[in-house]
């Protein structure tokens, strides 16, 4: 099988986000994470809860773009996400975001002011919910200065400063993986660290495109993919390669 | 007791000039024809509300009906942006859009707060974000309790909340399945409503997981076919997601919109009489 390309990396580094959750519902929103979640459930965390990107659960874990019917197991309207898994913390959300900042402060509102903002985004949606009631992570596809900036403008999902300060006792920022590398919040006082690169990547080309400082000491390399995943990855999962789409090699 | 109506008459009854009008539907069951009908109307200065504004609201506010948003996710599901929406927002165009931005939760708790009578929600989320700042229907209060502080968004009871559902029995009572957000919650907090459905029928056959909404919670009901495209109504006909890809070329350009607007529009007599 050929080498892996940076997507395939990205996608491997979404599922690894899932890693010990065990059997909770996994909420990723876009390609990628949804391409992570997936290898993740046929791999090492068959408990995974998907849902059909609606209200159904999936007892089966269609490929995306491909002819799999999805196997329908549950059904999980919008009010029991709302009233019970939300607040009840069994779910690890993958959200995008505009803007990141060192304290894991994400944007998804406006860039600007709020009344009158230079850009419009989509809106704060589920971002105040989730991040203080259950564990969260990121996904960037455009690593950038524009995404990783000192100070987000509308903070939309709370990071560590802010959490400490309201006591946000189910907080749980997880990780941020981008198409670069990977990111936490792991150092002293819960800096932003640099937990690995994909392979490819410098440690310097990250910080260069990142407006604040990384903690680099313990950065290493993203793990490549194994032939199996490349092979539901290719074969299962994203047949029509979707995904190159969204990381060009 | 519902009374049935056309859809024009319905508009003309229940939706005036500065409004609260909340049009609800989430993914499934859009009352599109609804929104155009307004739009023809001209109705103006209306406070719209609605979880996730999309094509709907996008083009209410091109055709400066509104006046304010009360939201919390704006966008055009699986394409992008809402243009006309991003345009008021930052250019003030047709018309300055004022903004009350909350989260999905908060929407829907407020939504059941109103249903049930109640004068606010609470909930854990906001806490730490930036949106207290900017939204003035979130306040912090202290759980008696525990005392936990945690955030309260008091009760939407818009005048008048409109959906589309199914079916109705010729009496006015509402049935409706398949995916539901927040409609039954929308349509009991308001003081008026208007149901669109696919078909008035002489008996409502039970469906597995079906909502019937009574006769005496609906002020008017509207036989509109098709009233929910290009959202889907499940047992009617599927999501045209060919429209959604369509609307980014239309709600991308002032000039595009206006076009569409005199001829999809005020060019066309209501759908249903």
């Amino acid at each position: 099988m050929s080498e892996a390309t940076r997507a395939e990396v990205c996608a491997v580094a979404c599922a690894e986000l899932f890693r010990g959750d065990g059997e909770i519902v996994a909420s990723p929103m876009g390609l990628l994470p949804s391409l992570g979640a997936r290898l993740a459930r046929l791999t090492f965390e068959p408990g995974l809860l998907l849902s059909d990107g609606e209200a159904c659960l999936l007892a089966n874990t269609p490929g995306l773009g491909a002819a799999d019917e999805p196997v329908v197991e549950g059904w999980q309207p919008f009010r029991a996400v709302l009233e019970t898994v939300v607040p009840r913390g069994r779910r690890h959300v993958v959200m995008g975001a505009n803007q990141l900042d060192r304290h894991g402060n994400q944007n998804i509102s406006a860039i600007g002011d709020h009344a009158r903002p230079a850009k419009q985004l989509l809106g704060v949606r589920g971002g105040p919910g989730n991040t203080v009631n259950h564990r969260t992570s990121y996904w960037v596809p455009r690593h950038g200065r524009r995404v990783f900036v000192e100070h987000v403008d509308v903070v939309s999902g709370v990071g560590f400063a802010r959490a400490r300060q309201v006591g946000a006792r189910f907080h749980d920022v997880h990780r941020v993986v981008t198409n670069l590398g990977v990111l936490d919040f792991g150092g002293p006082g819960h800096a932003p660290r640099l937990r690995s690169v994909h392979p490819g990547v410098t440690v310097a080309e990250v910080e260069e495109s990142t407006g604040f400082p990384l903690d680099t000491t313990g950065t290493t390399e993203t793990r490549p993919p194994t032939a199996e995943e490349l092979r539901l990855l290719r074969e299962v999962l994203d047949p029509k390669a979707l995904r190159e789409r969204e990381v060009p090699s | 007791m519902a009374e049935i109506v056309s859809l024009a008459e319905g508009v003309r009854r229940l939706v005036h000039d500065g409004d609260t009008v909340a049009l609800e539907g989430f993914t499934h069951l859009i009352p599109h024809a609804a929104g155009q009908e307004i739009i023809r109307q001209r109705r103006r200065e209306l406070t719209l509300v609605r979880m996730t504004p999309d094509i709907v609201y996008d083009q209410l506010i091109g055709a400066g009906c509104a006046r304010k948003l009360v939201f919390s996710w704006g966008g055009n599901p699986g394409v992008g942006s809402l243009h006309r929406f991003r345009d008021a927002v930052q250019h003030g165009w047709p018309a300055p859009l004022e903004i009350e931005e909350h989260s999905h939760a908060g929407m829907a708790n407020r939504y059941v707060a109103g249903a049930s009578g109640l004068p606010f929600a609470v909930l854990r989320g906001y806490s730490g974000t930036d949106l207290p700042e900017h939204t003035a229907t979130i306040k912090q209060i202290t759980c008696p309790f525990t005392g936990e502080r945690l955030a309260a968004v008091p009760a939407l009871n818009p005048d008048v909340g409109i959906i589309h559902a199914q079916r109705a029995d010729r009496a006015g009572n509402v049935q409706i399945w398949g995916l539901v957000g927040v409609q039954k919650e929308a349509v009991l907090a308001a003081r008026r409503s208007l149901v669109t459905v696919e078909e008035v029928v002489d008996e409502l056959e039970p469906v597995p997981g079906g909502v019937v909404l009574p006769s005496w919670a609906v002020t008017c009901v509207a036989e509109v076919p098709g009233g929910a495209h290009p959202s889907y109504a499940q047992g009617y006909y599927d999501r045209d997601n060919d429209y959604y890809e369509y609307w980014d070329s239309i709600g991308r350009n002032r000039d595009s919109f206006e076009a569409w607007l005199r001829e999809k529009v005020f060019g066309v007599e209501e759908v249903a009489t």
